[in-house]
């Protein structure tokens, strides 16, 4: 199968879509629109741009206000979605300084949904949208195609997150996806109108803070999250990784719809939710 | 875990939460304070023109205390139907027009219109709203003709309604302070010689649109719109704007006559449609002009290039005897040198000019955006090319400048514009300052085409 395919470097990383089924002219233009929101939402999302709406917000000061354009408002109230889901295990703003008398369980911001706006409840606010701003991206960017009238698409974010809506092939079973276990062995799992996002250490084994703690997690070598949209696939996979296995697996039962993979001490992969049966039976062969 | 929000493509909270009803995420949510001014101070504005640059406006006046969009104005469905929307989310009464003639006509109270129509509409549209007695603020340049520019000056001198045209570095704070403090002040580059400037950018397709959403014939051509193509790519051709000299070099040579408060008295360059197989404008230039000022010459050179990301992105750089100041709208790329030769720059920094080295916006990063900690891995297309590093090591010969923008960077260029409106605040890029800076940038493509140098008297940057 030979299905345009189009690349771009976004968000400090690479972006690939894959657009079957159209003149591949009218693909091409399809992804240049696409890149170009791409680009759009990290000049909101990132907090590396100075006047990005989140640099902006991190700066702040307690109690100070600020009108979020829709894009990000919709990311936050994502990331607080998630946030609440896993117990603060993903939490976008756990380095902020919080005040002494600002009681635990608020966070050290809160949203207006109605008048759009974000109020400070920190000393210094930081907000950190790098482990969902990327799966929120990728959902923008299917609604843009499906928009550009594409019926199947796959999308992919730095092979971290990878969004994919339609049919491969015509067969039905949506599009060729996995993960790679801890010997280097691919478990097939299908994606149809899903987001499959992964988290892991690298060798260099940099240290990933636990929210909830502060603390360098113990972190296991690797989890994904599969879940409806990309943004909350790509937040849940950050909180799988810190995640307890009891915690992973009550999470999974209480929203359906997501599905938790992870490697274990012993290296075994283990599943649970809607990953549970792929890690069970899926195709397995050598990555 | 009581109360679950279910967990569906789309937040659930951003489109059936009211306040307080979901428990779960209640601590994230509540009411925001009341802010900005309301009653008699509010401003009823319009736009006109919603592509990109509409929409960024936009959102850069919303926030603005007291402005309320009115109406809307596009003649193509898809992208009005979207500000209407973007503007409708925040509650502004915008009311939708195709025709800019009838928005003009049937909107009540109307203060002011933000204009954001390709170039060649610029001047007919300006001065049609200013005759109908509001004030404009139009997006650059000002016009692709200098016939267009001047009708433009002579309505606004007639109606007597503020002009604000959209050169928004002149409202930057940081480009305010480099002018006010670093150059006019402190004198830190000692005599200006020369400037250099640029702005290259990779190649890029041309823009499409989806299926379905084509203007049909008759009307693009009731609008003056060749075709699809040219519509949505009018940048590329004649009949609509200048190339990439206009549409990226107005910025920044509006920034040099700026910053040095002068015109050039010549200008020379080479350029050619030497890459793009169906655009008519020049795709790379070159372009050196004199400016006469009270200092002496300063010899300036400005280079567009749109076939290559390398070269360090956009910049105008001054260029001194004593220092050297690099500004661009990416404070990536932006940065101030001292020359060996100069008085020591420590008594700058006391009077809060300027920053130490390595202390300002320009440090390093310690964290990677975008990236969870570690590789992620999931079986999927290989990764092509490497990832980048968002932030460039200072460098440690490099000093700050100790000014943030905080706010969206079309912020305070309506923010002035309205203050103008409601206070008299002094536009900080009125007609005719705005007038020269389209003229400097049109004589540019004219020297392309003629191939030799052009003399300018101060009279042609007169309206
Ligand atoms: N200040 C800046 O940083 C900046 C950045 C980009 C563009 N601009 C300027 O903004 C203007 C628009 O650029 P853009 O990038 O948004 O282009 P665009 O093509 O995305 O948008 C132009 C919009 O104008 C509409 N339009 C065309 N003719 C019209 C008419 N007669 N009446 C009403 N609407 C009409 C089009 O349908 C389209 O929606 C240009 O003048 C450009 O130079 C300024």
């Amino acid at each position: 199968m030979n299905a345009p395919r189009f690349q771009h470097e976004a968000m400090a990383t690479f972006w690939e879509l894959t657009l079957p089924g159209a003149d591949p002219a009218y693909a091409r233009q399809a992804a240049q629109a696409a890149f170009r929101e791409v680009d759009r939402l990290e000049g909101e999302l990132s907090r590396f741009i100075e006047h990005s709406v989140i640099s902006r917000a991190n700066r702040l000061p307690p109690g100070g206000t600020l009108t979020l354009p829709p894009d990000v408002l919709a990311c936050l109230l994502l990331a607080a979605e998630v946030s609440v889901a896993t117990e603060r295990a993903f939490d976008p703003a756990f380095r902020s300084l919080r005040p002494p008398e600002l009681p635990p369980e608020l966070p050290p911001y809160f949203l207006d949904p109605e008048t759009h706006r974000l109020t400070s409840r920190a000393e210094r606010l930081d907000l950190d949208l790098g482990a969902v701003g990327k799966g929120y991206a990728l959902d923008c960017v299917a609604d843009l195609l499906r928009e550009w009238g594409f019926t199947t698409a796959h999308l992919n974010a730095g092979s971290s997150s990878v969004l994919a809506f339609g049919d491969e092939s015509a067969a039905g079973a949506g599009w060729a996806a996995g993960l790679v276990d801890g010997d280097g062995t691919r478990v097939a799992v299908p994606l149809q109108d899903a987001s499959l996002s992964g988290s892991g250490t690298d060798e260099q084994g940099e240290h990933l803070m636990d929210p909830r703690t502060g603390q360098p997690a113990a972190v296991r070598p690797r989890a994904w999250a599969l879940a409806p949209s990309a943004a909350q696939a790509d937040a849940l996979s950050t909180a799988f990784f810190v995640l307890e296995e009891p915690q992973i697996r009550e999470v999974c039962a209480a929203y359906p719809g997501i599905g938790a993979a992870w490697l274990a001490a012993d290296g075994s992969l283990r599943g649970a939710g809607t990953l549970a049966a792929a890690v069970a039976t899926g195709q397995r062969t050598r990555a | 875990m009581a109360d679950l929000i279910p967990f569906t493509r789309r937040s659930f909270l951003s489109t059936s939460a009211k306040l307080g009803a979901v428990a779960a995420a209640a601590p994230y949510i509540s009411r925001a304070a009341e802010v900005g001014a309301k009653g008699a101070d509010t401003l009823n504005v319009a736009i006109i023109g919603c592509g990109e640059e509409g929409r960024i406006l936009a959102n850069a006046a919303m926030p603005i205390p007291g402005i309320r969009f009115a109406a809307v104005c596009d003649i193509w469905p898809y992208n009005l139907t979207r500000t209407e929307r973007l503007l409708k989310k925040f509650n502004h009464p915008a009311q939708p027009f195709e025709d800019y003639k009838d928005l003009l006509a049937n909107t009540k109270d109307l203060d002011a219109v933000l204009i954001a129509t390709p170039d060649f509409m610029h001047a007919e549209q300006t001065v049609a709203a200013l005759k109908a007695g509001k004030h404009v603020y139009c997006e650059k340049l000002m016009s692709n003709t200098v016939e267009g520019a001047r009708s433009m000056v002579l309505a606004a001198r007639e109606a007597k309604k503020l002009m604000q045209v959209g050169h928004q570095r002149r409202s930057n704070p940081r480009y305010q302070h480099a002018r006010e403090k670093i150059v006019r002040e402190g004198k830190l580059l000692g005599r200006i010689t020369n400037i250099s400037g640029q702005w290259h950018r990779a190649v890029s397709d041309d823009y499409g649109y989806p299926n379905g959403q084509a203007i049909p014939e008759a009307k693009l051509q009731k609008y003056g719109y060749a075709n699809m193509h040219e519509f949505r790519n009018w940048r590329w051709f004649r009949k609509y704007a200048g190339g990439p000299v206009s549409d990226l070099g107005a910025h920044q040579i509006d920034i040099y006559n700026w910053m040095l408060g002068s015109n050039p008295r010549s200008c020379i360059a080479s350029g050619g449609v030497d890459y793009y197989k169906n655009h008519e404008w020049y795709d790379n230039a070159y372009i050196i002009f004199e400016y006469p000022t009270k200092d002496g010459l300063v010899r300036a050179q400005y280079q567009v290039l749109t076939t290559t990301s390398a070269g360090g992105g956009y910049h105008e750089y001054f260029m001194g005897d004593e220092g050297a100041l690099k500004m661009s709208e990416n404070p990536r790329f932006t940065k101030l040198y001292r020359e060996a030769r100069a008085p020591e720059w420590e008594p700058f920094v006391a009077k809060g000019y300027i920053l130490k080295p390595e202390t300002g916006e320009g440090a390093a990063a310690p964290v990677k955006p975008w990236e969870k900690p570690g590789v992620k891995k999931l079986a999927g297309p290989a990764p092509r090319g490497a990832t980048v590093d968002v932030r460039e090591t200072a460098q440690l010969s490099a000093w700050d400048i100790p000014v943030t923008l905080d706010k969206a960077i079309h912020q305070p260029h309506l923010e002035n514009f309205f203050d103008a409106i409601r206070k008299g605040t002094p536009l900080n890029c009125p007609p005719d300052e705005a007038f020269a800076s389209a003229v400097t940038v049109l004589k540019v493509n004219e020297a392309i085409a003629a191939k030799k140098e052009l003399t300018f008297t101060p009279q042609d940057f007169i309206a």
